[in-house]
């Protein structure tokens, strides 16, 4: 195609003197877009699989001191940092005697979680999410999945967490 | 030589405009599946299953080559300029 032909043609087409022709789109011009976004989702579902597949997530390696028994009370909860990530938990003290420690993040979008004490519910104030404090499942809102959570075990009067063991039923 | 691609083009506007439709509602179809198991694969990939991640690519790919196979049947449209 001439120089010519290309300033009339394509130039004209791109950059159209009515309004009219700049907003509308054609429906064939929508069905090859349509196409693209297809195959940006599929590139999309490689990039999720190659990087759960290639590149997984850290385990937590090995036990970690959160602290003693005394220094949280009935109903309290105290956050806490492993060493070597970032990724904060909460170690929650249970009305029932028991500690539980999660991840703080919520799995909606992120928001830290508190929790509600008296309730036994782990409560995200950012989309009224609702989580059990017992076992992490969600009990209401829209997070799409249960708070990770870590192992809490004693050794007399210290805590300790470890990663918890893969439950496949969940 | 003509060829299928051919006479289509030369068919019943009404009749070419029954394929756009068409092949645009099986595109739209096609991307909200593929939107579902991109969704869907993602949570899992979060939750630590990984299983269900290949088979949600794979399904995703053949999507998209349904798709994109199907632009083959796109009228050109029979106006002339």
């Amino acid at each position: 195609m001439s120089r010519e032909d290309n300033l009339n043609k394509n130039w004209k087409k791109d950059f159209p003197i009515l309004k009219q022709e700049a907003t509308q789109v054609s429906r064939r011009d929508f069905a090859k877009f349509l196409t693209l976004v297809s195959g940006g989702l599929m590139v999309g579902s490689g990039l999720v699989a190659a990087k759960a597949h290639l590149m997984p997530k850290e385990e937590v390696a090995g036990e970690h001191f959160v602290c003693k028994k005394d220094e949280v009370p009935l109903g309290g909860t105290r956050g806490f940092v492993i060493e070597g990530s970032t990724i904060p938990y909460i170690l929650i003290h249970l009305e029932t005697g028991e500690f539980k420690a999660y991840e703080q993040k919520c799995t909606h979008l992120s928001c830290s979680v508190f929790y509600k004490p008296g309730t036994g519910i782990i409560h995200c104030p950012c989309h009224e999410g609702s989580f059990d404090a017992k076992t992490g499942a969600v009990l209401a809102g829209p997070p799409p999945r249960a708070l990770p959570k870590l192992e809490v075990f004693y050794k007399d009067n210290d805590i300790y967490v470890k990663a918890a063991v893969e439950n496949t039923l969940s | 030589m003509s060829n299928f691609r051919k006479s289509q083009n030369q068919a019943n506007p009404n009749k070419l405009n029954n394929i756009l439709s068409t092949l645009i509602f099986i595109l739209v179809f096609n991307v909200s599946i593929q939107i579902w198991l991109l969704y869907a694969a993602l949570n899992n990939a979060l939750d630590n299953h990984k299983e269900i991640l290949i088979p949600a690519f794979i399904a995703s790919l053949v999507l998209f080559l349904i798709g994109f196979g199907w632009l083959y049947y796109l009228p050109k449209g029979n106006f002339k300029r």
